[in-house]
């Protein structure tokens, strides 16, 4: 450790131009992995500990928006469309996915606000504190998948066997979380209104993306569903576990590659700019 | 960068903005420059912005101390945390060779609703230990910091001392090789400042470079060799820590010296029987001085103009401080006769071998009297003002002279 010169001057990851910087983040994230775990302990804890629901909460919050949408849907006031499974289950699987998005983007964008008061005294890996929040939505995610378990007994249906491919179908989604979550973090950290902003736009974002409803195949929300890469996030891997096969394939590929795309750009804007939010927060 | 050195500063300076509008708006702008790979041009000034640290240069060798000391506000903290690299410098350059580890703020981590175990772990891989490494000390950190079975217990329900002397123990277990210290010795009970002294004085000998703030002039003198002092940002001293210290003293008692409105000197009334005219103070060469080392010799002249003779008189000068406190009075009355009535100018000279007064800055009133101490007839109150500074090696408020005698029986 001894040997190692730190140096601090302005713009000093300009001079070492864009490319160097993959393998330091690449060295960041390795040396950073313990802390990471930990940071994450630290903010499931901050959620959970003083609650006696815990993480039961994760059930109720989506099983609430479900309900409404079955009553909605009895009393004629809108139609969820043709989904060839249960409802139950075609929602719960879309919120769990949906959520996964959701509630990551929320914790990831606010990470450094919440930390705000460690990060003025305490110089330590930003990103670590970034993935472990997004990581958050993990739990709820599994929580959630416990529900879906329960679904598929009570329905008595066999879940396609692609199911164990899920960990693999998840990845781009929470690579786009985590790159936006990178961008929207530094920017809330600086000026707040951007986590009003998010979380406003989540509600809204949810409404338009056909997590609760079958994909319209007519009108202005057809036409937004097919250029929402969410919308190819949430749907693929839903289709993967109910039937077993993927139909919008190509979607889900370019939205898998946009996914890609985002996450790396906004990491190299994070690396880039990470030093300049600690005066600011 | 030199083999054995383990800090290099180089006119580093960090600007702050004042409005919280334009920062945002800053903030964003050098956000968006620096992602398209323009400079940001942080060596400009914006509107409402201001160099809080202005060019401070300053070199550490490895396993040394530097103090640090300055006002409130002087901007101590602020080089402080970018020494550890949370700030980013404006201008210049920093160079660091080796793991930083901090004492600011201690348990800055901790999570009110996590146990005190769980937070010494989470605080640890914060402070960039390893996995391994806090399960090797653990038992030392328990037992440092001393708080016994609440270990098992959330840190919310942890007395404000036991929350400090846990972040504390974390802190100190960091290994690193450049530690940056910034007043938390001063909270904690007695045993524990002792203690934490005594872990200090420990890491010291382990080779350990320590960087350390603090207002007490006393601990930045012992731990120290050399120290900086800075006043608004600039750079004012940087050397051995005594003399460091000495100026600093200096320069704030004689500010505060400036602020302070004594009241004004009479003005001279005819009707008076004898006036003051000007007091004096000329140290052991007879220079005139207005700041003098507690212990030094200090003379002082006392100029008058008697309208009448005067059989009887008394002369007096006393000390106080500025919150009026009287620390000594000195008169000539015990045992002294004038054979010769006094008319005229006179001149009173008063010599004070070893001014025994400790650090401060002090008020003089000069006396006439007639007969009696109470019996005023000129009286300058707090009027004229001297500033005693820090004796040379002194370990407290003055330096008594001394005298040893030890018999070995």
């Amino acid at each position: 450790m001894a040997g190692i010169i730190s140096t601090y001057e302005p713009d000093n990851s300009l001079k070492k131009g864009y490319f160097s910087i993959f393998p330091e983040i690449c060295k960041e994230i390795k040396k950073n992995k313990w802390l990471i775990y930990q940071l994450f302990k630290r903010e499931f804890s901050a959620t959970y500990k003083q609650s006696f629901m815990g993480v039961l909460w994760a059930f109720i919050i989506p099983l609430v928006s479900i309900c409404v949408f079955i009553v909605l849907n009895q009393s004629g006031i809108l139609s969820i469309g043709d989904i060839r499974a249960p409802y139950p289950l075609y929602a719960v699987l879309g919120m769990a996915f949906w959520q996964l998005f959701s509630r990551g983007l929320v914790a990831s964008s606010n990470s450094l606000v919440n930390a705000g008061s460690m990060i003025v005294k305490i110089n330590f890996s930003k990103k670590s504190l970034v993935i472990a929040s997004t990581g958050q939505s993990i739990i709820p995610f599994l929580v959630q998948f416990v529900l879906v378990v329960i679904l598929f007994v009570y329905y008595r249906i066999t879940p396609s066997i692609a199911i164990v491919l899920i960990p693999l179908m998840i990845i781009p989604m929470m690579l786009l979380t985590l790159g936006l979550g990178f961008i929207l973090s530094l920017l809330n950290g600086i000026v707040r209104d951007i986590g009003n902003i998010l979380s406003i736009l989540m509600t809204f974002l949810m409404f338009l993306t056909p997590v609760l409803y079958a994909k319209p195949k007519t009108g202005i929300l057809a036409t937004a569903t097919i250029y929402n890469p969410v919308h190819y996030l949430v749907s693929a891997p839903r289709e993967l576990v109910l039937m077993g096969t993927i139909s919008e394939w190509e979607g889900f590929l370019l939205s898998t590659i946009l996914s890609i795309a985002i996450f790396v750009v906004c990491l190299v804007i994070f690396h880039l700019t990470e030093t300049r939010v600690a005066e600011r927060i | 960068m030199d083999d054995d050195v383990a800090i290099t500063v180089d006119h580093v300076s960090k600007k702050y903005c004042k409005s919280l509008k334009r920062s945002m708006l800053y903030g964003i702008k050098d956000l968006g420059r620096n992602t398209l790979g323009l400079s940001s041009f942080s060596q400009n000034l914006r509107k409402d912005e201001f160099w809080a640290v202005n060019d401070v240069s300053f070199e550490v060798k490895k396993g040394g101390t530097l103090g640090i000391i300055g006002p409130n506000g002087s901007g101590k903290s602020t080089i402080l945390k970018m020494l550890n690299g949370i700030f980013w410098p404006d201008k210049g350059k920093i160079s660091i060779k080796g793991k930083v580890g901090s004492l600011i703020e201690v348990g800055a981590g901790f999570h009110p609703l996590l146990t005190g175990r769980e937070n010494i772990y989470i605080n640890a891989a914060i402070l960039g230990m390893t996995k391994k490494q806090v399960n090797e000390k653990f038992g030392s950190i328990l037992e440092f910091a001393g708080i016994g079975d609440f270990i098992d217990t959330p840190v919310k329900f942890y007395s404000s001392g036991m929350f400090v002397r846990l972040g504390f123990a974390v802190a100190v277990h960091s290994d690193s090789d450049i530690l940056l210290v910034d007043e938390v010795l001063a909270v904690g009970d007695r045993d524990f400042q002792i203690k934490c002294y005594q872990k200090m004085h420990e890491i010291k000998k382990q080779g350990t470079t320590i960087i350390l703030v603090s207002h007490n002039e006393y601990t930045i003198c012992e731990q120290t060799e050399k120290c900086l002092y800075i006043n608004n940002g600039k750079m004012k001293f940087f050397g051995p820590s005594e003399e460091a210290i000495n100026l600093y003293i200096k320069e704030m008692l004689e500010n505060k010296m400036r602020d302070f409105t004594g009241e004004e000197i009479g003005k001279l009334q005819p009707q008076k029987k004898a006036e003051i005219v000007s007091l004096k103070f000329f140290d052991q060469n007879w220079d005139e001085i207005s700041f003098i080392e507690s212990g030094q010799e200090l003379n002082i002249i006392l100029e008058c103009i008697m309208r009448e003779a005067l059989h009887n008189p008394i002369f007096g000068i006393n000390f106080y401080d500025n919150s009026g406190f009287m620390y000594c009075a000195n008169s000539d009355y015990e045992n002294v006769t004038f054979e010769e009535p006094l008319v005229g100018k006179v001149r009173v000279k008063v010599s004070i071998p070893h001014l025994y007064l400790p650090t401060n800055n002090y008020l003089c009133s000069a006396i006439i009297a007639e007969e009696d101490v109470d019996n005023l007839i000129d009286w300058h109150n707090m009027a004229y003002k001297l500033v005693v500074g820090r004796a040379k090696k002194a370990r407290g408020a003055i330096k008594l002279p001394t005298k040893w005698e030890i018999d070995n029986q």
